[in-house]
């Protein structure tokens, strides 16, 4: 699962100007909850607690409905993701291929597990099942950059590589 | 109608009837466990599935389906029975086991179809749920382990009591019902989701481990906190009440009930009842016997007959409508005095003055079923909900289910504000007769005024110079909301009165009254006027005279006849005015001024503390009589339980006492009845057989009358905040202070900001705060919110501890300061 038990959500503080404009986009458009919803974890890069408030007071849904529906979407995060996010493949051909040494090999790197974030925000790191290009197993991308036939030294290439690219 | 065949059985139903409703008609039982007659469809569980002749190939949910002509339908086939059992097979893979210790036992529906389609093993295995338990509230106890994912405890919240503490969350395997953030539960606490959960996923924690279900005895009886009048079911054993039992059958709420109804029951059998009498002797009360007590009692009542006038006495509109007789026949009968009143004197006023003068009867025109039959409901203030929390549900399902139209006019925000289409008028604080006088001059200005209404000419003058202005909003606004209430085919205003509300006064009813005369909307169905007293006899309160007819006191007058000795003895049955009166200090000091009090209580409140006599009274689960709702529904009240100590009823107590004093004497409270039914006109004919379980809407004759209104002009304080009083959502009067569930969700005093106030007198949500009016001052806690707007605040009147009415003294509003302690 890829959501955050309540007590995991940092109380940081969030500029809610971006998702009032976001909701004022779509303020009287019927089913509006959903587009208003993608606005935010697009903008905010998930969906702050805050903005969960908000939103249940400008459209008047309930907050748990609101709740409901970003557990049941994988699109949307509950809490702060990496700039890079980690995915690697753990699908049958994969698996096959050794993925869960790979897997192991990232989280000795990063010092984080599955679908869980470092603490300076720059990786998340998630286990997926097939990515659909079973030919390069194991696989692994990085945001939209996708690595074939890992090994665990690549593990290393790739972490030294993403440290040294921006945060922004 | 459509006509079909169950089961060979030829049956004709509604034609927006589903397959199950056709079954049920014909005494036909399909087993359900996701589908509520209160709720929409869901068609979730498949428990329902039966066999239709034109769809073959397929089962077909029945709960969902609905009924076309010439349907052939099969409830029981084996195909069916495998089907279902198969659904149980699956439901009962990952629920545990554990009956033996689970409240729902017995009363759980899945264990019952289990034991009904005798599922003894089951072809699959898998791990048991592993949820952690919610136990962070002492009310409802959320194990989801045992969820069988029915939805209703969702629906209900969302669909019914409008608050939406419930949701699927995740996906998949992970799914479950959860909260918001998967978080504890923090909601109302109406308990409506423990109600309907069809198993042991959502319980009453005060009940936990108490008895087994089938090992309760089920009393029906009427809830006797306001004046909604739900009934309700005690469960009871050994002589305690120990639950509410629900009965999804029970009266027009078809068993809801709110926090107070469901969880308010343990003052019943509180610790702190009084079980013996108390005499006061060397200044302080001490254990006595009946015999003893009753014996000054008498003497002093005795005495009383040669100076009636100084004598007065106050009863609560919770006693039963037979008490309220044998009380007011002792007091202005045998001894005399019309110093007879109940709650303070103005909470009632709307009532015995008001609606007296605008329809000639002391009682609402209309009655609760009218909310559903309207276009549109007028709301005067949006505690409305807060003060009849059943009634709010009325208003939730007519609104979101049937579309009606809601307008609110309100000093404050609040739930009701919030419901889909409500629009809300916020006026300043008191200016409630100012706005309906404007509104009644909008109808006649814009020509909207019914034809040949009589006393028009009176009322055009009399309203002549009212303005949107004097209620501080816009003439758009009033002149809007003038033409929405009157095009609407059927419109239905809702006033609350009790002692929260001294602005809710005759003059209020009046003035709500004359814009419902005014466009017609009197003596139809679905229309005219439905005023809400407080308690649950506050109708029969005013129906059997507990107020001054002539020359007599009013209670406010008592009072101060108790200050400046005129008053001699004066006798309380129940009312509690150091707490709910005006002005606590004026009050405390003339009952101790007072030569002799004598109260009747279940608690030593603060006001008996201050009493010479003070004699424990039994509830009403300890009681038979009726209560009369708001809308006019006389009810049984039913004994369920022995009297806790030596407590005796009002009735008891004032049987005796009119014995002893040379008045009348009556072998049991029916026979007071009987009495009723031929003195009192509304109840002529009535017997308390013929009350049934469903209660009688008693008849009322209207003869609606123009009767001009007068605004008292409310001048705000500059740098003062006008104080609002009123009711929290968890309590009633001052006796829910003694049941745990409203004492757990709403324990103390508090006094509600603004963001805007809050912010700039640098306070924050629980800080401790000083209010100060001109005749005192309290300190309580400080709740910040969005319902009250900026210049006022908001507090409830119910606690003992800094009770809001030592710095009130009746004005519709107080001008207050509020500062960090
Ligand atoms: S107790 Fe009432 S408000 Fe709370 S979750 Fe249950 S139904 Fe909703
Ligand atoms: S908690 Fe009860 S009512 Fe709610 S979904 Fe589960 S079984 Fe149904
Ligand atoms: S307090 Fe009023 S609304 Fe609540 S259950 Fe009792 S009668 Fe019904
Ligand atoms: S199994 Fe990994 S890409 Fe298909
Ligand atoms: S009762 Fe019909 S599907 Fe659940």
């Amino acid at each position: 699962m890829s959501n955050a038990p309540a007590e995991e959500i940092p109380a940081e503080e969030i500029d809610l100007a971006e998702a009032n404009h976001i909701i004022d986009k779509y303020l009287t458009l019927p089913g509006n909850l959903m587009p208003v919803l993608q606005g935010i974890q697009d903008s905010y890069g998930y969906v702050p607690k805050p903005t969960i408030d908000l939103v249940a007071e400008r459209l008047n849904v309930y907050p748990s409905q609101i709740y409901g529906v970003l557990t049941f979407y994988a699109q949307f995060h509950l809490k702060p993701r990496g700039r890079y996010i980690i995915r690697v493949c753990v699908g049958t051909a994969c698996h096959v291929q050794g993925a869960e040494r790979i897997v192991e090999t990232f989280f000795g790197r990063l010092g984080i597990g599955h679908a869980e974030t470092t603490p300076d925000l720059r990786y998340t790191f998630e286990k997926v099942a097939c990515l659909g290009a079973c030919g390069m197993a194991p696989l692994a991308m990085v945001n939209d950059d996708t690595y074939g036939k890992m090994t665990v030294q690549k593990v290393d290439e790739i972490v030294e590589t993403y440290n040294q690219r921006p945060m922004k | 109608m459509v006509n079909l065949t169950i089961n060979g059985t030829q049956v004709a139903v509604e034609k927006d009837a589903t397959i199950y409703d056709a079954a049920k008609a014909c005494g036909i039982k399909i087993p359900i466990l996701c589908h509520d007659k209160k709720l929409h469809p869901f068609g979730g569980c498949r428990m329902c599935l039966v066999e239709v002749e034109q769809m073959k190939g397929r089962l077909i949910p029945a709960c969902t389906t609905p009924v076309t002509e010439g349907m052939i339908v099969q409830t029981t086939t084996d195909e069916i029975v495998k089907a279902r059992k198969l659904v149980l097979e699956l439901l009962l893979l990952k629920h545990p086991i554990d009956c033996p210790v689970c409240d729902a036992a017995g009363d759980c529906d899945l264990q019952n179809l289990t034991f009904e389609y005798k599922v003894n093993t089951n072809r699959f295995v898998d791990e048991k749920f592993n949820h952690e338990i919610d136990y962070d509230n002492p009310l409802i106890e959320r194990d989801m382990n045992r969820c069988i994912h029915c939805g209703k405890c969702a629906r209900i919240c969302d669909e019914i009591v409008s608050y939406g503490a419930y949701t699927f969350i995740n996906r998949g395997i992970e799914a479950k019902m959860g909260t918001e953030f998967d978080g504890p539960l923090n909601c109302e606490f109406c308990g409506s989701c423990v109600s309907v959960c069809p198993v042991g996923a959502l319980n009453s924690r005060p009940f936990k481990f108490k008895a087994r279900w089938w090992a309760l005895q089920k009393t029906k009886s009427v809830c006797s906190y306001c004046g909604t009048g739900c009934q309700l079911t005690l469960g009871t054993k050994d002589g305690k009440v120990l639950t509410t039992v629900y009965d999804e059958n029970q009266g027009f709420h078809n068993g809801q009930l709110c926090t107070r109804g469901r969880f308010g029951y343990q003052f019943v059998n509180s610790a702190k009842r009084l079980t013996t009498p108390l005499v006061k002797k060397n200044g302080k009360l001490q254990e006595a016997s009946w015999e003893e007590a009753l014996e000054v009692v008498t003497s002093r009542l005795s005495a009383g007959k040669s100076d009636p006038a100084s004598v007065a006495a106050l009863a609560t509109p919770r006693l039963t409508n037979e008490e309220l007789f044998l009380f007011e026949k002792l007091f202005r009968g045998t001894i005399g005095t019309d110093n007879i009143d109940h709650s303070a004197g103005y909470a009632h006023a709307a009532l015995t003055k008001g609606a007296k003068a605008s329809f000639g009867v002391a009682a609402s025109p209309s009655e609760i079923a009218d909310i559903q039959k309207s276009n549109l409901l007028l709301v005067v203030k949006s505690d409305a909900y807060e003060t009849h929390p059943v009634i709010g549900f009325e208003m939730n399902l007519g609104v979101k289910r049937k579309g009606i139209d809601l307008r609110i006019v309100s000093d404050k925000k609040g739930k009701l504000t919030r419901l889909p289409g409500a629009k809300t008028t916020v006026h300043t604080p008191g200016s409630e007769v100012a706005l309906f006088n404007a509104l009644c001059k909008s109808i006649i200005d814009q020509g909207l005024a019914a034809e040949g209404v009589a006393g028009l000419a009176e009322l055009k003058a009399a309203v002549a110079d009212a303005t949107a202005e004097k209620a501080g909003v816009t003439a758009e606004e009033i002149a809007a909301l003038a033409k929405d209430y009157a095009a609407a085919e059927k419109a239905l205003i809702i006033l609350p009165i009790g002692l929260g509300y001294p602005g809710h006064d005759a003059a209020l009813a009046n003035a709500a009254a004359n814009l419902a005369i005014l466009t017609g909307k009197i003596g139809k169905e679905g229309c005219g006027l439905l005023i809400m007293g407080e308690k649950n006899n506050s109708q029969g309160a005013a129906d059997l005279g507990i107020y001054p007819k002539s020359t007599g006191l009013s209670a406010s007058a008592i009072i101060e006849g108790c200050g400046n000795g005129n008053i001699k003895t004066l006798f309380v049955a129940g009312e509690n005015p150091v707490v709910s009166y005006p002005n606590r200090q004026k009050v405390e000091k003339a009952l101790e001024n007072v030569e002799f009090m004598v109260v009747a209580d279940l608690f030593l409140t603060e006001t008996a503390q201050l009493a010479d006599v003070v004699l424990p009274a039994c509830s009403f689960a300890e009681k038979s009589g009726t209560f009369t709702s708001l809308g006019r529904r006389v009810q049984m009240v039913r004994k369920a339980v022995p009297a806790v100590g030596l407590a005796k009823s009002d009735f008891e107590i004032l049987n005796t006492l009119s014995a002893a004093i040379g008045g009348a004497r009556y072998n049991n409270q029916a026979e007071i009845f009987t009495e009723i039914a031929s003195t009192v006109p509304a109840y002529q004919g009535l017997t308390q057989g013929k009350l049934g379980d469903e209660g009688v809407v008693l008849p009322v004759t209207v003869s609606a009358k123009l009767v001009p209104a007068v605004a008292k002009a409310v001048a705000p304080v500059a740098g003062k905040l006008a104080l609002l009083t009123g009711s929290a959502l968890y309590h009633s009067g001052t006796m829910s202070r003694f049941g745990e569930g409203p004492m757990y969700v709403c324990p103390t005093a508090y006094a509600e900001l603004s963001m805007a106030d809050a912010a700039s007198l640098k306070i924050a949500e629980g800080d401790m705060v000083t209010v100060t009016s001109a005749t005192g001052s309290v300190q309580v806690a400080a709740k910040v919110g969005k319902r009250v707007p900026q210049g006022t605040v908001f507090a409830p009147y119910h606690f003992g501890e800094g009770s809001v009415n030592s710095i009130t003294d009746g004005a519709a509003v107080t001008y207050v300061t509020v500062a960090k302690k």
